[in-house]
């Protein structure tokens, strides 16, 4: 296999490399478990380390002093810390730096904590051997690292929101009060979604009308442009320069500058398939938003009648259209079954279960669940409430889901299951009506997909970047998602996250330009041959494409996945602060097959 | 423990899931071999099949790439990873070098027990490959 040796890069090269080495005690978290001295004194022996010190915190003030101070009087210029997590002190570490006047980029976190000292204790000799390799590993990497420097593109300091909904309408008016322009894109003919279906709604037991109205009143006062009976034409830009044509009913097109956009396209309902618990066939099969619609004006009374026929016993099926098996259920128009769980519907169930007997005491409910999870603040009461009112569960499992078989009138039907509750025991309950808890399903924006390359997950919902560390963003720079569109949540989740959409997007957009982290890709073009395979491979519409003949990158539009890197045959085009000669440094200082001789500790 | 501390191992994690993962693992201080060395990427699709053939060819003995698998935030990004480790699996062949010393798995921020089990299955699998590379020499 052919060799490239390549200690620095081009832009490097007629540096001196004078690598500073810094491994913390971190008060004995590392100390007590890795011989620090031993690391420093290894290290010591490396081509291009200058100085390498050990320190009891290398975080706290006197540790960062230590840095600065070889920075200016020793003539350090690359840096690496072998400590905690990375996740916790690089931005320290990197502040210090430019304390120093060092590029805040010629730095390494290396982490001999977590991924160390705290999973091999008792095996002190080899947790050092490993603490010197990956200090060495480091050292590599940044001795071939370039100077960064932040991307820094203009920002509009305007916001399109696509959607009217609860979502889009709290994002709206949050993005508003914080001093930012927004264009609010409603498709259908009033603001409001999904929630102008709904009667009261848990936990607060408001009519979701008038919440509507309450923030159609403060979008409205607040003289937003809201466009009603819009549909998204085009897309196209990057972060803070996003150029979004609107198209209205009479197909007239207007264009706005956005420096972000907030998605908070909403859900759809599951619709379930003809004759599936005799949806569609019998009058007396429908689903939960049906019945929340039929029963919202009906007055309190002894009897239920629907249809003109009084209803004695109605019962409940949880997770229809949600969390199918594959083989059990039948599947989607993509083939797929719904495996997720819709999240909502079970306390939406026990919250009209509750609603229902407030209006009709004397029904006879029966509730057939496969599980239920009431997992929101207070939900569980509406759960108990429904217990201590005589709601009876049955608990069916995928081996066992309840047979519908429509009674010989006509008129109602029986539902058979095995009930786990009495050991498995087979029970036929009759049903004079039956509703269908059905789950949240995305809806339909393939043309946004499509556009934007937008990330969907395997249940086909905006995917964000991370459930926890980065909740409502895409991938695509300056894309955040509000609401349903990202997955089941009921109104309060979805406000949210629509609240934390718009600190996001104020964030990104509080200055008139926005500094982007430089680790996106970055073409040799010394190197590149103009073979264009790197086009192939590049997902994100206008990141990366040829001029004079070789490979340009937008740095605003790429997002630095690497995807055009792994195919390009001469290396020339790279991830800047993430090159493949950095990994295959690393790779050889992991790889000594015993320490050097010269970096063992005397 | 002797042989597994003798062996390198070699976890390519994702920036935005598997390393913190990895971080996990190391704060409630469960015990993996000091043979296992993490390294992180923005996505493990950034590096071609040579890369991995060269890992080989320097002495590591397994690589397991903790991806964030259909959960990959980056667009196509999972689907060319698959391919491109199939593609390593057809030289590793060429190259005599056992394919179950390579795995492509998904591990997530929470996924103690998951990372810990693919190091575990890893390590014997090295150790396997050992064994039988020695029965064909004697």
């Amino acid at each position: 296999m052919e060799e490239e040796k390549n200690t620095q890069s081009q832009e490097n090269e007629s540096e001196e490399i004078r690598v500073g080495v810094y491994v913390c005690h971190c008060g004995g978290n590392i100390s007590d478990v890795v011989d620090t001295k031993a690391v420093v004194e290894a290290l010591k022996k490396k081509p291009n380390v200058k100085i390498a010190k050990d320190f009891v915190f290398m975080c706290s003030d006197p540790g960062q002093k230590l840095i600065i101070d070889d920075i200016i009087e020793n003539n350090i210029n690359r840096i690496v810390v072998s400590a905690c997590s990375p996740t916790l002190h690089e931005t320290t570490f990197r502040k210090a730096l430019t304390r120093a006047g060092l590029n805040p980029y010629l730095y390494e976190h290396v982490n001999i904590r977590e991924q160390d000292s705290w999973v091999h204790k008792g095996e002190n000799e080899a947790a050092t051997a490993k603490a010197i390799r990956l200090t060495a590993a480091g050292v590599e990497k940044i001795a071939r690292q370039d100077p960064l420097e932040p991307i820094v593109v203009n920002a509009e300091g305007h916001v399109v929101v696509i959607g009217g909904g609860v979502a889009g309408m709290r994002a709206a008016l949050a993005l508003f009060k914080r001093g930012l322009g927004v264009t609010l894109i409603e498709k259908g003919d009033r603001l409001g979604g999904r929630a102008l279906e709904l009667d009261k709604v848990y936990p607060t037991e408001e009519k979701a009308t008038d919440i509507v109205s309450q923030l159609e009143n403060a979008v409205r006062s607040e003289k937003l442009d809201v466009r009603l009976n819009c549909e998204i034409e085009m897309i196209e830009g990057f972060v803070g320069n996003f150029d979004v044509q609107i198209r209205d009913k009479d197909s007239k097109i207007d264009k706005v500058r956005a420096g972000a956009i907030v998605l908070a396209t909403g859900f759809d309902h599951y619709q379930p398939y003809e004759g599936e618990f005799g949806y569609g066939k019998s009058p007396v099969v429908v689903t939960l938003p049906e019945f929340n619609k039929l029963i919202a004006d009906m007055p309190q009374s002894d009897k239920f009648t629907y249809k003109g026929k009084e209803i004695k016993n109605l019962a409940f099926i949880h997770c229809v259209g949600s969390r199918q098996v594959e083989g059990v259920h039948q599947p989607q128009a993509d083939g797929r079954v719904n495996e997720y769980c819709s999240r909502v519907c079970c306390t939406a169930t026990l919250h009209t279960i509750n609603k229902t007997l407030d209006k009709f005491p004397n029904l006879n409910i029966f509730d057939l669940y496969k599980d239920i999870r009431t997992y929101g603040h207070g939900h569980e009461d509406y759960y108990e409430k429904a217990s201590k009112r005589g709601v009876t569960f049955f608990r069916y499992t995928d081996d066992s889901i309840p047979e519908y078989a429509p009674s010989p009138n006509g008129s109602g039907a029986t539902l058979t299951m095995k009930d786990v509750l009495t050991w498995n025991e087979e029970v036929s309950i009759p049903a004079d009506m039956i509703v269908l808890a059905t789950g949240m399903v995305p809806r339909e924006i393939s043309n946004l997909v499509g556009m934007l390359k937008l990330p969907t997950g395997t249940d086909r919902f905006l995917q964000e970047v991370h459930p926890k560390l980065r909740p409502v963003e895409l991938a695509n720079n300056g894309i955040m998602i509000a609401g349903t569109c990202q997955g089941p949540m009921d109104i309060t989740e979805s406000c949210a996250a629509a609240g934390a959409s718009a600190a996001k997007v104020s964030i990104l957009l509080s200055k008139k330009t926005i500094e982007m982290d430089p680790y996106v890709a970055r073409v040799d073009e010394a190197k590149c041959d103009g073979c264009k395979l790197c086009l192939a491979e590049c997902e994100y519409k206008g990141a990366l494409f040829m001029a004079e003949n070789y490979a340009h990158v937008n740095p605003a539009l790429c997002v630095g996945c690497g995807a055009c890197v792994a195919v390009c045959p001469p290396r020339a085009i790279n991830i800047a602060g993430w090159t493949l000669d950095q990994f295959d440094g690393m790779i050889d200082a992991i790889s000594m097959e015993e320490l050097e001789p010269a970096m063992v500790p005397a | 423990m002797g042989d597994h501390n003798n062996m390198k191992i070699l976890l390519i994690t994702t920036m935005i899931s598997s390393y913190p993962g990895a971080n996990t693992v190391g704060q409630a201080h469960l015990h993996y071999s000091p043979g296992t060395y993490i390294i992180r990427v923005p996505d493990p699709v950034v590096f071609p099949e040579s890369f991995y053939m060269r890992c080989y060819e320097k002495g590591i003995d397994g690589i397991i790439i903790m991806s964030s698998g259909s959960d990959c935030p980056y667009e196509g990004a999972y689907r060319r990873l698959s391919e491109r480790v199939a593609r390593v699996y057809v030289q590793m062949k060429e190259n005599g070098i056992d394919t179950s010393r390579l795995k492509l798995t998904t591990i997530c921020t929470v996924c103690k027990a998951a990372f810990l089990k693919e190091i575990n299955e890893m390590q014997k699998n090295i150790l396997q490959a050992r064994s039988e590379k020695e029965g064909v020499a004697a």
